[in-house]
């Protein structure tokens, strides 16, 4: 069963050469238009990902990845086509979104725990395993100002994992932590995978795509070049490169 | 379509809480004197606005101080939930870029602040009442209901400002001008009929005034509440959250990327 299905998805992006961003500017120059630039951020996408399948996308920078990812988690709108998603959407676009420094970590494993749609109760029976699975068991009633970044990101990574997803959306998101936590973190990717999650993954390191991927898209200034075989697209990638 | 997104909103309430406690946290954290602080402050102006309008401009109301407070508890719910509405979409661009969730949450938590902000200083408004010795009667059963007309009422307000101020970053300065223009145009120091009878009719179309007039007839004065005014109430406020709505819904889909 298809779990997410893009048909004919196009996004553009007005971008006006000066930004009217007062109503004051927009009375007063309400009769002379400003001039914009088109931006074509993706043409005419068509895909669709299985239950429980992982989807590679790999393309240089700008070439719609990002874009795509967003539409996918509703952040933003196509400008034509259709997305039909048949599960709940986890993005992880960015780890730690609504994190409070001035909140000591138990704290704000709550307030990112519920941002990621988590009940208060599973939070209150998760929390000392979280703080174990990040290391910072001893660190429970520090204020969140006082972690080093690497500290941040395995809170958030611990918290995020404990979500449940049905489909998760990924963005480069394991490029943290040290060795150690990266191993976590595959091993747990690795675990929501044999569990059936369907994933979309984006990323710039290809032999993670090659190794975990099922399918891969490329895509080129916003144009699908190419889908299937990891092997294969990631190859074109790279010849694509060279030349 | 309207039970349906009362039944979705309530499905986000943990959201919705967790969004407003934490800024009702933050708010008090930085102030030496926390929490109180926010009991001090209309207290302040209780001392100064009662001090000058009941010696120099002799207003003659029954239960001056307790009217004048109400008014001042209620005014301020409004005007700090419009006020920070207006930049709880605006300063928040990592939760409307990075996760999803419906964005009116963000706007209904705000309001939630500073409702918890002002259910917070009612209670020097409390002990006011039991100071004084007010009498009650039953109809203070009324008063939930008028409040809850007018958490409406500013919910609408707040949807439109948040949405509008993505847009027009002016709008805060405006909104800041009408707010002080409003102030005087809402009885909340003097009653309505200090004004020449012109102008009174022309104020009593403020649903502010007619929102505070209610909860002082009920609380203070033991009255019932004045059917006209009750059903005037009603409709303005869910027309407001109708057009607050609407205008929101129809801005939304851009936030993220004029953010």
């Amino acid at each position: 069963m298809a779990v997410i299905e893009v048909s004919h998805l196009n996004k553009v992006f007005r971008i006006p050469h000066e930004k009217r961003n007062t109503l004051f500017k927009a009375v007063t120059e309400f009769f002379t238009p400003v001039p914009f630039e088109i931006f074509h951020a993706l043409k005419d996408i068509s895909l669709s990902v299985e239950e429980g399948e992982m989807l590679g996308i790999i393309g240089v920078n700008g070439s719609g990845k990002s874009t795509l990812l967003k539409i996918l988690a509703r952040i933003l709108v196509p400008t034509s086509g259709s997305v039909l998603i048949k599960k709940r959407v986890t993005p992880f676009l960015e780890l730690g979104v609504g994190f409070n420094t001035d909140f000591t970590a138990a704290e704000n494993i709550k307030i990112y725990g519920i941002i990621m749609g988590l009940s208060p109760k599973e939070i209150e029976e998760k929390s000392d395993y979280i703080l174990e699975f990040a290391g910072l068991t001893r660190f429970r009633d520090t204020k969140l100002r006082n972690f080093s970044s690497g500290m941040h990101v395995r809170l958030a990574f611990s918290t995020a994992i404990q979500t449940n997803p049905q489909i998760l959306l990924l963005d480069e998101v394991l490029a943290v932590g040290d060795i150690e936590f990266q191993k976590k973190c595959l091993d747990t990717l690795w675990a929501f995978k044999n569990e059936g999650v369907t994933m979309v993954y984006v990323s710039h390191d290809l032999d993670s795509v090659k190794k975990f991927c099922d399918r891969t898209l490329l895509l080129h200034k916003g144009e699908q070049v190419m889908v299937g075989d990891p092997r294969e697209v990631v190859t074109r990638y790279q010849g694509h490169d060279a030349t | 379509m309207c039970i349906q997104l009362i039944k979705e909103r309530y499905n986000y309430r943990h959201l919705i809480w967790i969004l407003a406690w934490v800024e009702f946290r933050q708010r008090y954290k930085n102030s030496v004197l926390g929490y109180f602080w926010s009991l001090l402050e209309p207290l302040l102006m209780l001392g100064v606005l009662y001090i000058v309008f009941s010696n120099l401009m002799k207003i003659q109301v029954e239960y001056y101080q307790l009217f004048l407070l109400l008014g001042i508890i209620m005014w301020s719910f409004f005007s700090r939930s419009t006020t920070l509405s207006l930049l709880s979409i605006r300063f928040k661009p990592n939760l409307i870029k990075k996760v999803y969730f419906p964005r009116d949450i963000m706007v209904i938590s705000t309001c939630t602040t500073t409702f918890l902000m002002s259910l917070f200083e009612s209670v020097v408004f409390v002990i006011f009442m039991a100071l004084f010795q007010i009498p009650l009667s039953i109809n203070i059963a009324y008063l939930p209901c008028i409040i809850f007309l007018f958490y409406i009422l500013t919910l609408g307000v707040s949807l439109t400002l948040a949405s509008l101020n993505v847009y027009y970053q002016d709008m805060q300065y405006i909104w800041a001008l009408i707010l002080q223009i409003g102030f005087f145009a809402t009885p909340v120091i003097y009653p309505l009929s200090v004004f020449p009878p012109y102008l009174m009719k022309v104020l009593s179309y403020n649903p502010l005034a007619q929102i505070i007039f209610l909860a002082r007839e009920v609380t203070l004065y033991s009255k019932a509440p004045d059917v006209a005014s009750f059903v005037y109430v009603f409709f303005v406020a869910f027309v407001m959250l109708g057009i607050g709505y609407a205008i929101f819904n129809r801005l939304e889909p851009k936030f993220a990327e004029e953010l």
